[in-house]
């Protein structure tokens, strides 16, 4: 399985992340997404003529979308991840999958906006990511109602996996994450899972770490 | 600095190891639960460098900073410097501690002395705390004072809502209800707390 990848983006980290929750193997291809624009270059636009990452490939399969790349890794190295327990736990999935494309529409753009000075509209922007942040805050404290602890239902699936990112990199884009008490101790919970990976801005549990032990600094 | 118990948090929402930023009557305060359960708020603002206390980590009894790991006691006294494993931090570095206490599931804070104790609130549960970009209307949102709460019920289910007024005319509703509905009733009460957000938001738009 090839994946075309950035390290500074959510939607790349959350292939990588499940890849390391499932204990599949990727095969890395660095795209030079900023500064190099290479995702616009004739030869990446011949793989995904949207011009996005992440993009799949294996064998004859090019898949230009998270979600169903997401699902695809799921399916091969770790089918519980699908959350297929119940068609109520199968249809929150597909729910939150189809969500985590508001967040990078939103979330997303505020981010690359702060960070990498492309254009958007950031006022519109932030509102609508502060508008999804309310609606996955309001999910959880129901899901909390109803015994889960998570987003699909009592474990984690690929709705988690899909949302969390964003979830966590709000701040990059100028928006705040101190308001959503549900959302904090659920993207604790995802940072503790065993073999949980990290990317620039989203890290382990420190205090799972072990005590440094007179380190330098 | 008011004398009385202001409402941080639910208690369930501040599980042992978990530290959130908090705003008490304007000042910044980070707030924390070490792993064998005791609370405590101070002032967001490491004594070393200035970084935010919350967005630190617990470690057992001790809150340590993100940025060069200097760790704190429960008291505020710097207890250990990882640059200088075999130093005994100086008594002066301490970083600053309210009052903070746990009542009817909810934590509270008071920068001074208190003249009262928070209020009681029996039979019911903790439901959410939730931040308006608006000021809370309690008549518009059909509740009345009552012990130190507003009441009312929401989306039929009695509840309790307590106020902690933040800067720049925004404020945090930390929502109790009714102990004894049901969870599809108290789901329904969270979507009631939601319609109350958004009203109190569209009357100020
Ligand atoms: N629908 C896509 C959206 C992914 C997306 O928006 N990726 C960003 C980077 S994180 C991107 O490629 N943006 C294109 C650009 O900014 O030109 C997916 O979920 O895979
Ligand atoms: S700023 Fe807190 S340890 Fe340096």
């Amino acid at each position: 399985m090839i994946l075309y990848d950035y390290v500074l983006s959510p939607d790349c980290y959350k292939i990588r992340l499940l890849a390391a929750l499932t204990g599949a193997k990727l095969t890395l291809r660095a795209v030079d997404f900023h500064p190099g624009g290479e995702h616009r270059s004739p030869a990446f636009l011949a793989i995904n003529p949207a011009g996005t990452i992440p993009v799949m490939q294996d064998a004859s399969l090019t898949l230009t979308d998270s979600a169903a790349i997401l699902t695809y890794v799921a399916a091969r190295s770790g089918p519980a991840w699908l959350g297929d327990d119940t068609p109520e736990m199968r249809a929150r999935v597909a729910l939150w999958l189809a969500f985590a494309q508001r967040l990078s529409a939103s979330i997303g753009k505020a981010r690359t906006h702060d960070m990498l000075q492309k254009p958007a509209d950031i006022v519109a922007c932030r509102k609508a990511g502060v508008q999804c942040l309310r609606e996955i805050e309001a999910a959880l404290v129901e899901r909390h109602l109803m015994g889960d602890a998570f987003l699909a239902g009592n474990r984690p699936t690929l709705a988690d996996i899909a949302c969390f990112p964003h979830s966590m990199l709000a701040p990059d884009g100028g928006i705040s994450v101190d308001a959503y008490p549900a959302i904090r101790l659920w993207t604790r919970a995802i940072r503790a899972l065993p073999g949980f990976v990290e990317m620039p801005g989203i890290h382990r549990l420190h205090d799972l770490k072990p005590e440094p032990a007179g380190v330098q600094a | 600095m008011l004398p009385y118990w202001t409402p941080v948090a639910l208690s369930r929402d501040l599980a042992p190891l978990v530290v959130m930023p908090v705003v008490v009557d304007g000042a910044e305060l980070a707030l924390w639960r070490s792993a064998s359960g005791r609370i405590a708020a101070w002032a967001d603002r490491c004594p070393h460098r200035g970084m935010r206390l919350s967005h630190g980590f617990v470690r057992g009894e001790a809150l340590s900073c993100i940025y060069h790991g200097w760790s704190y006691a429960q008291s505020g006294q710097c207890q250990r410097i990882p640059a200088h494993p075999d130093l005994e931090p100086p008594e002066a570095i301490r970083v600053p501690v309210h009052r903070a206490m746990e009542s009817g599931g909810v934590i509270w804070v008071a920068l001074a002395e208190p003249a009262a104790l928070p209020p009681a609130l029996a039979g019911l549960v903790p439901l959410r705390s939730v931040t308006l970009d608006a000021p809370f209307d309690p008549a518009a949102a059909g509740l009345a004072e009552s012990g130190g709460a507003w009441r009312g019920t929401l989306a039929g289910v009695a509840v309790a809502v307590l106020v902690q007024p933040l800067p720049e005319n925004r404020c945090v509703l930390h929502v109790l209800a009714d102990g004894a509905a049901t969870p599809a009733a108290l789901v329904d009460a969270s979507r009631g707390v939601e319609t109350l957000r958004r009203q109190a938001e569209e009357a100020l738009a």
